[in-house]
């Protein structure tokens, strides 16, 4: 069998250095980065592309919702600076909403490679900045010139000579600016290790044209892809799903049609857009569905241009899932990660041994304030909630999807803020009852004991709305935060004053199947455990009490 | 006449060499391992070795001992009944972990179950604070309640785990005196002891896996000391830790997670000690074996030592799927590459080699014993390297055809490809991914290998590594004599040392060079302790010093060593200057106005070397009459095709010997694959040492 020149042992040889080369990247941004978001919660992606800019390799942690989104933001990059007007040492960046990931949080390079005087590839470096200005991270501004610095597609390095006059002016503009500054200089080494990287690998085989074998991963991805597909049911598979509005709830509808080896998601009938930083852009929505796709329908192969585009996208716009400027954004992910639970429902019903019930989603706290010796911290706290029981398999307990921000320790939390957290423990029952259970989330409480006042925003959500169960499936426990004792809304700003204590309640998975079928040995394991109750052993899996373990 | 001993239990063998020391005679014996009383199968092999030697062991000075029983053990969880205590409010720590999916699509990841199951943790009311002030301490009833619980439900061993104790250890040291007044049999760890770093679920994870492991370590090591004795042993005996060092039994069983990767890392120290034989101080070590590979690089004549490893990886070697051991060990990569590993076809439709394993049952299909599916031995047989009747030198014959007909099946029809080129196609995928490792790893580092020399060994380590090294555009790659127990042989070179490490983050321009200076005698003190101990003299002692340093802000670090013969506070002054040189090196820019941040700060003391390498001189089994056994049929690329080629036996071959490729050198546990333009020649001590030929 041949793959455009290429047969199956160096096509395979190729695409895997190509891969290694990306979480090399990945790596080099981690280790170079300032802030915790970056090299903590890994807010961030890193992603190689050809020379006609078709998306080959990412880094193994990068975030699928940057993936999806850099395969746009290159040809908005390409349109304002065609490779023709590029130069070798050039490096573009933009962190444009609608031509970006969707908020003016990450920031977006791009640096092409050059060998023998013609572009061959592109390496571009993705990351979530520590701040960008305005009112902060949240989900309340209203409108995009209240959320911060929007800096439309630019050159930052021109021939290898650096910007200051931008640096100056993006410095002048936020709160942590050392580490907004760090964090920009570790994308630009991030781009330049990708791009040198690349030219030796191609010296290395001999490749002069990465084109071909660009051709080769993408038609082979691409007809993985379409194999899947078409062994999928033909049919038009709907779901929809409320979710956490300003106010009222935004309702979320997909329609999923499958045609032979065509796959069309389709969000009409959505609520429009909100005035609350919730707003989905298309482009992160289109990444969000690209994602929820191939994570159910093709999990092993690595994403590309080319697994990925046999799915097509359409949301009307202005609705919620297709926002339009001058849209406030910047806690798109609140609405966009329901993306992947609207999907999975939808898929269940063609595939049902094939999909999750739904996850609970990361909680973030933004945290700012004084330590007790009085500098200034600004963090993001992520705690992961519980991931949806599948056939066959129990939802993991506090792990993120669909995005895979990593979670800061206590010890680290406590060093670089000195809030206390108190206690941090599982939510028994708080991961949905099914034959296959619901993932749990945790508690933690966080004590003031700096000696300050200090600012607490919440991004929170499935405080209303659960974590549904798939097949009969229960759904998982609901998000809540706790002031000094009393319930408050998830998404809020609020003044921690010296003793004070917000308590984080988190969300658990959906449960897969009928609790009444679950194996009785692993409920009373359960109950051992602790993850179960005794009374919801025996009210909600109807396990007999005389089946109880002792204690 | 003085003689010592090195043995490395493995998996499925344990392996013995004898030296001795007045000579460099080294003689090799090899055994089948006693999982149940591994002691059995040490003492049996002692005793045959010196037998056969006819070494009385009065004559025996020192027995060197390593093994890989704690990783099995914490893999196949055959350790103690084990019990924590952690702080109040933090019980669920090793069930939140680290809260991160390891791969991105896969639905269906897997971790592996903590090492206490929480019924066995306890939560004390205590706290410390993070820069070490204490809020809470422990109260006595309390903590004895608490352990008298666990007792009662029949834990063997206990691990202390309190918050911020890297700090401050104050509120762990009086929970363990308490506990030990209670119940002094039982074996207690405490956290910041085993490895006072931050981030509690990786130390509170490495503190349990060490408490699961001291009951079983104690009482094996009591056996082999116990048996030593009865046998009229009357010499020192000692184990190699992960970091290549060897400690005293005491220390072993104090911290018994740090012999994980003992094996290994001797295997490491033998390869560094035959590159410094040949002036080489650049190595890739290079071990493959039945499962896995592992690979190792060594700067300037030294292995690089880390404090992170990854001990029972769930899902397919995948990083992120085992458990975090943070302790120190030579670092290593590990791939999941073997004789054993499986070929198929994967989601793509292009081919995939392991990391799932036949092993041993059934294990490849030219077994013969029931494996249906292709493996790389099958396809090391298919292109003629190995030969079926001279396979671990003629003890067990192999199934050509069914090797054939498993590459066919599994991987040639369904990809339209020639069963032959389906074979090679196995073959260099394999040393595609090894020489992946290598250079992912490397460029983490920020080390050029293009200059350095490879060293191979493990049973399918000569088959495949002229073919990396190649890749690699490694110039020379030195196959040692003794290859097969290249581990015990290792142990005969490992000085005494042990590593002593604090976390202590500082900006450069808080300290003075005095305060520098004091910070690091602490650290030295402690790792001297450990020597003194086994009876080594302060003068007699070498310390390498090795700082972990970031700029203000950043979260990772990168390691420095300290250049050696220069004072501290003298040094105290150039840190910047290091450091940015160090990073530049590594990512390609650096900011000298940066302010710098020490972070951790590692002594480690080492004891006199024993005896160099190039003394040692092995006492061989004997080869045939001539070197060159006749001829046999194998696929070479470049240009494609079967080429009629000389089989060497290995033994045989006399020191000045010349073979160019394409040609094999059989032995009995291996076979060196030299392709063309390679070219082998057998130095004064029997190694082999092939240049690798131009062109790629």
């Amino acid at each position: 069998m041949s793959h455009g020149g290429y047969d199956a042992v160096s096509l395979a040889i190729l695409w895997d250095r190509l891969v290694s080369i990306s979480n090399e990247i990945e790596q080099t941004l981690v280790r170079t980065s300032f802030s915790t978001i970056v090299r903590e919660n890994y807010d961030l992606a890193c992603v190689l592309f050809d020379g006609k800019a078709r998306c080959l390799t990412q880094g193994t942690y990068s975030q699928p919702s940057f993936i999806g989104t850099s395969q746009q933001t290159i040809r908005h990059m390409l349109a304002k600076f065609p490779p023709e007007t590029l130069a070798p040492g050039d490096v573009l960046l933009t962190n444009d909403i609608w031509q970006g990931t969707g908020h003016m949080f990450d920031v977006n390079l791009l640096r092409p490679a050059f060998r023998k005087g013609r572009v061959v590839g592109y390496a571009m470096s993705v990351s979530h900045l520590p701040d960008i200005g305005g009112r902060g991270f949240s989900a309340y501004n209203t409108n995009m010139y209240e959320e911060g610095l929007r800096i439309p597609i630019c050159r930052l390095v021109r021939g290898g000579q650096l910007n200051d006059e931008l640096i100056d002016l993006i410095r002048a503009n936020v709160r942590v600016d050392e580490q907004v500054i760090g964090d920009i200089m570790a994308n630009v080494a991030a781009t330049e290790v990708g791009c040198k990287r690349l030219l030796e690998f191609l010296d290395e085989y001999g490749i002069d044209d990465l084109d071909p074998l660009a051709d080769a991963i993408l038609d082979q991805s691409s007809r993985a892809m379409r194999g899947r597909i078409a062994a999928a049911p033909d049919g038009d598979w709907r779901n929809e799903m409320l979710v956490e509005g300003p106010e009222q709830p935004v309702n979320l509808v997909c329609n999923v049609r499958i045609r032979g080896d065509t796959l069309v998601v389709d969000y009409a009938g959505t609520d429009p857009t909100v005035p609350a930083a919730i707003n989905v852009p298309l482009c992160y929505t289109t990444a969000l569905t690209a994602y929820s796709v191939k994570t159910i329908l093709l999990p092993h192969v690595p994403n590309n241009e080319g697994s990925v585009s046999p799915i097509e996208v359409s949301a009307p716009p202005g609705c919620a899932l297709n926002a339009l400027p001058p849209s406030a954004t910047a806690g798109r992910h609140l609405i966009g990660h329901f993306l992947a639970p609207l999907i999975f429902g939808a898929l269940a019903k063609a595939l049902p041994d094939q999909v999750p019930a739904a996850p609970a989603f990361t909680n973030i706290l933004n945290l700012s304030g004084r330590h007790r010796g009085g500098t200034p911290f600004a963090t993001l706290y992520f705690t992961a909630g519980g991931l949806g029981g599948m056939k066959g398999l129990d939802g993991l307990s506090t792990t993120p999807s669909p995005s895979n921000m990593k979670v800061l320790s206590t010890e680290v939390v406590e060093s670089l803020t000195n809030l206390t957290v108190i206690d941090r423990r599982l939510i028994p029952d708080s991961g949905g009852a099914g034959e296959y259970r619901g993932g749990l989330g945790a508690h933690y409480r966080l004590r003031n004991d700096t000696g300050h006042d200090a600012a607490v925003i919440g991004l929170g959500r499935r405080n209303r709305f659960p974590a549904l169960g798939l097949l009969g499936g229960e759904p998982g426990g609901k998000r809540s935060y706790i002031l000094n004792g009393s319930a408050v809304d998830v998404r809020a700003r609020y003044v921690l004053a010296p003793g004070d204590v917000i308590e984080v309640r988190d969300a658990g998975g959906g449960g897969y199947g009928d609790p009444q079928a679950r194996d009785r040995a692993r409920v009373a394991e359960d109950v051992r455990q602790g993850f179960v109750s005794r009374e919801a052993a025996v009210a909600r899996y109807g396990l007999d009490p005389a089946a109880l373990p002792e204690g | 006449m003085s003689h010592r001993i090195g043995v490395d239990i493995g998996g499925t063998f344990t392996d013995f060499a004898l030296v001795d020391d007045a000579s460099g005679e080294v003689s090799i014996h090899k055994r089948l391992t006693t999982p149940r009383d591994p002691a059995i199968a040490v003492l049996d092999g002692i005793a045959q070795l010196l037998a056969e030697r006819a070494v009385p062991i009065g004559a025996v000075d020192s027995v060197i001992h390593g093994s890989t029983l704690v990783t099995n053990a914490v893999i196949e969880r055959r350790g103690a009944r084990t019990g924590m205590l952690v702080t109040e409010g933090f019980g669920d720590v090793l069930d939140i972990a680290r809260e991160s999916r390891f791969d991105l699509y896969d639905q269906r990841i897997r971790l592996p179950e903590p090492m206490v199951p929480r019924a066995l943790r306890r939560e004390v009311a205590e706290r410390m604070r993070d820069d070490g002030m204490v809020l809470a301490a422990p109260a006595e009833a309390a903590v004895q309640r608490a352990v008298d619980e666990l007792v009662a439900q029949g834990i063997e061993s206990l691990a202390i785990c309190f918050l911020h104790s890297f700090v401050n250890p104050a509120n762990e040291n009086a929970v363990r005196d308490i506990a030990r007044r209670g119940h002094p049999g039982l074996h207690i760890s405490v956290s910041s002891e085993v490895f006072p770093f931050i981030r509690e679920y990786e130390r509170w994870t490495t503190t349990a896996m060490n408490a699961f492991a001291q009951p079983m370590v104690d009482r094996y090591l009591g056996n082999i000391e116990r048996g030593l004795a009865a046998m009229g042993f009357g010499g020192a005996f000692y184990v190699v830790s992960s970091s290549g060092g060897m400690v005293t039994p005491g220390t072993a069983r104090r911290f018994p997670v740090r012999m994980l990767e003992s094996g290994p890392a001797a295997g490491v120290l033998m390869s560094t000690h035959h590159g410094q034989r040949l002036g080489l101080t650049d190595i890739l070590s290079f071990d493959m074996g039945g499962t896995t590979a592992k690979g190792s690089i060594v700067m300037g004549g030294v292995p690089r030592k880390v404090y992170e490893l990854e001990v029972a990886r769930m899902h397919e070697f995948l990083p992120g799927s085992g458990l975090p051991a943070k302790v120190p060990v030579l670092d290593m990569i590990e791939i999941g590459a073997g004789g054993g590993s499986i070929a198929g076809i994967d989601a793509r439709g292009l081919i995939r080699v392991g990391p799932r394993s036949a092993g041993a049952e059934p294990g490849p299909a030219c077994y013969g014993r029931g494996g249906m599916l292709p493996t790389l031995t099958d396809a090391n047989v298919a292109l003629g390297y190995f030969d079926p009747r001279f396979f671990l030198g003629g003890s067990m014959a192999l199934d050509e055809a069914a090797a054939a007909a498993a590459i066919d099946r599994g991987v040639a029809a369904p990809l339209s490809l020639q069963t032959i080129r389906a074979a090679w196609g196995i073959h260099e995928i394999i040393n595609e991914d090894v020489a992946r490792a290598f250079r992912v790893h490397a460029s983490e580092i920020g080390f050029d290998y293009r200059r350095c020399s490879m060293v191979a060994f493990g049973g399918s380590g000569p088959a495949h590594a002229l073919r990396i090294a190649r890749k690699l555009k490694i110039p020379r790659v030195i196959l040692p004599v003794g290859a097969g127990v290249m581990s015990a042989f290792g142990m005969l070179v490992s000085p005494l040392a042990f590593q002593a490490a604090r976390t202590r983050p500082v900006l450069v321009s808080e300290l003075d060079a005095a305060g520098f200076a004091a910070e690091f005698h602490a650290v030295e003190e402690q790792a001297r302790s450990f020597l003194r101990a086994a009876g080594i003299a302060d003068a007699a002692m070498r310390i390498v010093r090795h700082l972990d340093m970031r700029y203000r802000g950043q979260g990772y670090e990168i390691e420095v060593e300290l250049p050696a013969g220069v004072g501290l506070p003298a040094l105290f002054a150039e840190l910047p200057r290091i450091f940015a040189d160090r990073y530049a090196a590594i990512f390609s820019l650096s900011y000298l106005e940066h302010p710098v941040e020490l972070v951790n700060w590692k002594v480690e003391a080492l004891g006199p070397q024993p005896m160099a390498a190039h003394e040692l001189r092995l006492i061989g089994p004997g080869g045939g009459a001539t070197a060159e056994k006749g001829t046999r049929r194998a696929w070479f690329p470049d240009p494609d095709g079967f080429v009629d080629c000389p089989v060497h036996d290995r033994y045989a071959l006399a020191a000045g010997a010349r073979i160019e490729g394409p040609a094999l050198v059989e032995e009995r546990e291996a076979t060196l694959v030299l392709g063309r333009g390679d070219r082998a020649t057998v130095d004064a001590h029997g190694n082999l040492v092939v240049e690798i030929g131009g062109g790629a």
